[in-house]
């Protein structure tokens, strides 16, 4: 299935390995058919595929939130750290944006002292560490996100899922998030992925581009993206970019028409 | 609905302006029209009497204030416990809700009676009765509150173990607040309600010295006056009550939730 992945020779094994996965939820919605995936260690992986194919579902099931049907989701030693980023920023509205971003570090025991400096640390990363004090109502949807992401990275997780963050946002404010989250990314060992529907966005950002079929999901194809990292501005705009978009909407188109809707 | 922020001093001074226009001319028309004083006094008679039967009025003020914040204070406990136990299970609020609906909507004027019968103490027979007219905003509010949790937030607290009580503490609790709060401020308006009504239905029969016993006796004895007193001190308990479940939600909410939110926590 993944052509792709068979053709590049890694010495490390997989950081999460997918086998046979498939979901039905009760009431017989049949989400998910059986799926093999194999997540490399630090690489940018997006799923993208018509909406309600089963996206969320399959993000779920490998951060633990959704026990499958059938099938084992295999995560590696390092990898048990998993952080979370849902497509509303999902925060607390009684909570300042520190107390917000330290959450994951009270649920564990961390002692205040150290809890104090990472949250300092993790909002300089998203460049919030002027608004620490705040209350989430008092952010743009922007600043909320990057809050979101913030708390995501305190716990230093090995692995990043991302759940269409970015598309509840404007245009300009995406095109921003997108750029800060590959620098956030770029040169560390963190592993993410990443749900969209934004075919443009998905080329821009990922090593590896996984198409999914509608409902019943199924894993189609994938792509990869050999532009080295860290992408120039003008990236978005070349012609290989258009390319890799104009393949990418050819292989969505045939995963929508292979389902019932749309 | 972006509401046009009025200054402060306006906001104060438009209802004072209402009062006090409506004062002058309730008693422009009551001494130009001659109106006799048991039918209508004029304000500055109800002040007189106010000031003259304090001793009284005063008196029966704290036992109605006793009787109102004794079964506030009761609802509460009772409300927030019944509503714990409620989203314990679905099955147990299927099987008791019903009742507890039942009990409300049964009026307090029709049960009064049989729990002044039953209950020997009379102060503590107003205690039950006010208590069951105030229960149910709370319950019903903080049943609502504790299950309207954001189910991301649930999926955060899952994704990093968090244990039952941490998920109570920090998370059901605070999303509970808002709607409990709400709950709060019908049921202090109710428990004076109640305290007023179980009290006249007691009659002479019942502790004989709150508000709701002067107004009975001063409508007996034709003391219209004494009884627009004690009319005013029970609607001023309730504007009271009301205003001070207000200033609580808003010292334990003010910075976050938007039915809190003032003009200067516009977005930025
Ligand atoms: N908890 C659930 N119970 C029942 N059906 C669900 C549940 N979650 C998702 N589904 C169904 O599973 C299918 C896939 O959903 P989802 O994974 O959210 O799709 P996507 O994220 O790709 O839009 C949809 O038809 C959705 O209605
Ligand atoms: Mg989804």
């Amino acid at each position: 299935m993944n052509s792709c992945a068979e053709q590049v020779v890694r010495t490390e094994a997989p950081l999460v390995r997918v086998r046979q996965v498939s979901k039905t939820f009760r009431g017989g919605v049949r989400a998910l058919d059986p799926v093999d995936l194999d997540i490399e260690r630090g690489e940018f992986l997006t799923l993208i595929g018509p909406s309600g194919c089963g996206k969320s579902t399959l993000l779920r099931l490998i951060a633990g939130l959704v026990t499958p049907s059938g099938g084992r989701v295999d995560v590696a030693a390092g990898a048990s750290r998993r952080a979370f980023v849902f497509q509303t920023p999902t925060l607390m509205p009684w909570a300042s944006v520190a107390d917000n971003v330290r959450l994951p570090l009270d649920l564990e025991g961390t002692t205040a002292p150290e809890a104090r400096e990472r949250v300092a640390a993790a909002l300089a990363r998203v460049g919030l560490q002027e608004f620490s004090r705040a209350y989430p109502r008092e952010l743009s949807g922007g600043m909320q996100m990057r809050v979101s992401i913030a708390r995501a990275l305190i716990t230093d997780p090995a692995l990043l899922l991302m759940d269409e963050p970015f598309a509840a946002l404007d245009e300009i404010t995406r095109a921003r998030l997108d750029r800060d989250l590959l620098g956030l990314w770029t040169g560390t060992p963190l592993t993410v992925v990443f749900v969209t529907h934004s075919i443009s966005e998905a080329v821009l950002l990922s090593n590896r581009v996984v198409v999914m079929s509608a409902r019943p999901g199924r894993l189609l194809d994938a792509i990869r993206v050999d532009e080295p990292y860290p992408r120039e501005r003008g990236f978005a705009l070349s012609e290989r970019h258009a390319r890799l978009c104009a393949q990418l909407g050819g292989l969505l188109e045939a995963a929508s028409g292979a389902g019932p809707d749309e | 609905m972006n509401e046009r922020a009025y200054p402060r001093w306006l906001r104060l001074a438009a209802p004072g302006l209402v009062g006090l226009a409506t004062l002058l001319a309730w008693h422009l028309i009551v001494t130009l029209g001659q109106v006799p004083v048991y039918l209508v006094p004029a304000p500055l008679v109800v002040l007189g009497a106010l000031a003259s039967d304090w001793a009284l009025l005063g008196a029966s003020l704290l036992v109605t204030l006793k009787i109102t914040l004794l079964a506030l204070g009761l609802a509460l406990v009772l409300g927030v416990l019944v509503a714990f136990l409620f989203v314990q299970s679905r099955l147990i609020e299927l099987s008791l809700f019903p009742y507890v609906v039942l009990v409300q909507v049964t009026p307090i004027v029709a049960i009064a009676p049989l729990i002044i019968i039953w209950v020997k103490d009379p102060t503590a027979a107003l205690v039950i009765c006010a208590t069951i007219v105030a229960l149910f905003p709370i319950v019903s509010n903080t049943i609502v509150g504790l299950r309207s949790v954001d189910p991301g937030l649930v999926d955060l607290f899952r994704l990093h173990h968090a244990s039952r009580w941490q998920v109570l503490l920090r998370l059901r609790i605070p999303s509970c607040l808002p709607y409990f709060f709400a709950g709060l401020r019908v049921s202090s308006g109710l428990a004076l309600i109640g305290a007023v009504v179980a009290e006249f239905v007691a009659g002479t029969g019942g502790t004989g010295s709150g508000l709701a016993y002067q107004i009975l006796m001063s409508g007996l004895q034709l003391n219209i006056p004494r009884l627009f007193a004690a009319l005013l001190l029970i609607a001023a308990t309730g504007v009271v009550l009301f205003l001070g479940a207000s200033l609580l939600a808003r010292l334990a909410l003010g910075r976050w939730h938007e039915s809190e939110m003032r003009n200067e926590y516009e977005p930025r």
